[in-house]
């Protein structure tokens, strides 16, 4: 079961080096249609999957995913430590 | 396939954000009652544990089985958060993510496998910007209520006339697909463009989107049952 976790890891990883930036299939239809400027950009402590504290590249990517694997990840196994009591 | 701020008619959003609240209980009362048993106070007491509500006759605890399951959320939970980081160019300048509705129902049942998703839309939300604060009710109804829950049962009716791995892909490639008509749905009602034009657009685009996804959900299944059979 800790492989899934490594795999995740490995995936973000991945995903820094590789994964595409083309907008997706939403964004790129509000692009084509005209309504994308209504989007209103927010900003939160990961914003655009980079951490603050590094310029943008592939190492802050990987940084900021694996701060989200953690995270998900980490709500669960909390969970479960609360309801075991 | 994350609806940012902007997009809905605050009216419309706030309405999907409660209706995303009570699926999200129902999911979460349904996921609590298979993971816990009820058993004895004094039973726990002689264990060592709860002894301060021997009064109260009952408790809910996790059962062996119940927090294996709560692990595997997790890592579900990690590996859809992951793969949803990896887009990939599906031609015109275009790019598709999974959304891992269907894998998760597949794998956990259709209660837990909506909380994953659920899970993983509010963390990327409140700590990555990807989707709005007040779309993120709209989010949770079209990737999680749409794409798990509903799915799951296009899955669970085509797995009894067809193979499973059919079943898996159709029901992959329609949670991507009536997704996007949700959303390109909210989008037409709250004005922001017409109808005619929002869900041809979306509807073509995901089409192919679905593919991939009903590709990576066999894959991505294939390999959770295979890892966590090995442990």
């Amino acid at each position: 079961m800790k492989k899934l976790l490594l795999i995740s890891l490995l995936l973000v990883v991945l995903a820094a080096f590789f994964a595409s930036t083309h907008p997706d299939g939403l964004d790129k239809t509000a692009e084509k249609l005209g309504f994308a400027g209504k989007g209103t950009e927010r900003h939160s402590l990961f914003t655009g999957y980079a951490v603050p504290f590094l310029p943008e590249g592939v190492i802050s990517t990987a940084l900021a995913g694996t701060a989200g694997v953690m995270i998900v990840a980490g709500l669960f196994f909390l969970s479960a430590k609360y309801l075991r009591g | 396939m994350h609806i940012p701020d902007g997009f809905l008619d605050p009216k419309i959003a706030t309405g999907l954000m409660g209706a995303a609240v009570a699926v999200l209980g129902y999911c979460l009362a349904r996921v609590r009652a298979a993971v816990t048993a009820l058993v004895p106070a004094q039973a726990l007491a002689t264990a060592g544990r709860g002894a301060q509500s021997i009064a109260s006759g009952y408790r809910r605890v996790l059962t062996k089985l119940g927090e294996q399951k709560v692990y595997q959320m997790g890592m579900a939970a990690a590996l859809v958060f992951a793969a949803q980081m990896f887009n990939f160019p599906i031609g015109g300048g275009t790019s598709g993510h999974l959304i891992g509705g269907v894998f998760a129902a597949v794998l956990l049942g259709p209660f837990a496998g909506t909380i994953v998703i659920a899970v993983v839309l509010i963390i990327q939300s409140l700590f990555f910007a990807d989707g709005g604060l007040l779309a993120l009710g709209a989010n949770i109804i079209n990737m999680a209520a749409i794409g798990s829950l509903a799915c799951y049962y296009i899955y669970y009716y085509l797995k009894k006339v067809a193979p499973e791995w059919l079943a898996i892909a159709v029901a992959a490639w329609s949670s991507v697909v009536l997704a996007s008509l949700a959303c390109a749905l909210q989008i037409g009602f709250s004005g922001t463009i017409g109808f005619g034009q929002v869900i041809p657009a979306m509807l073509r685009v995901h089409a192919v989107i679905g593919i991939t996804e009903a590709l990576i959900t066999l894959a991505a299944v294939h390999l959770f049952r295979s890892m966590a059979k090995s442990e």
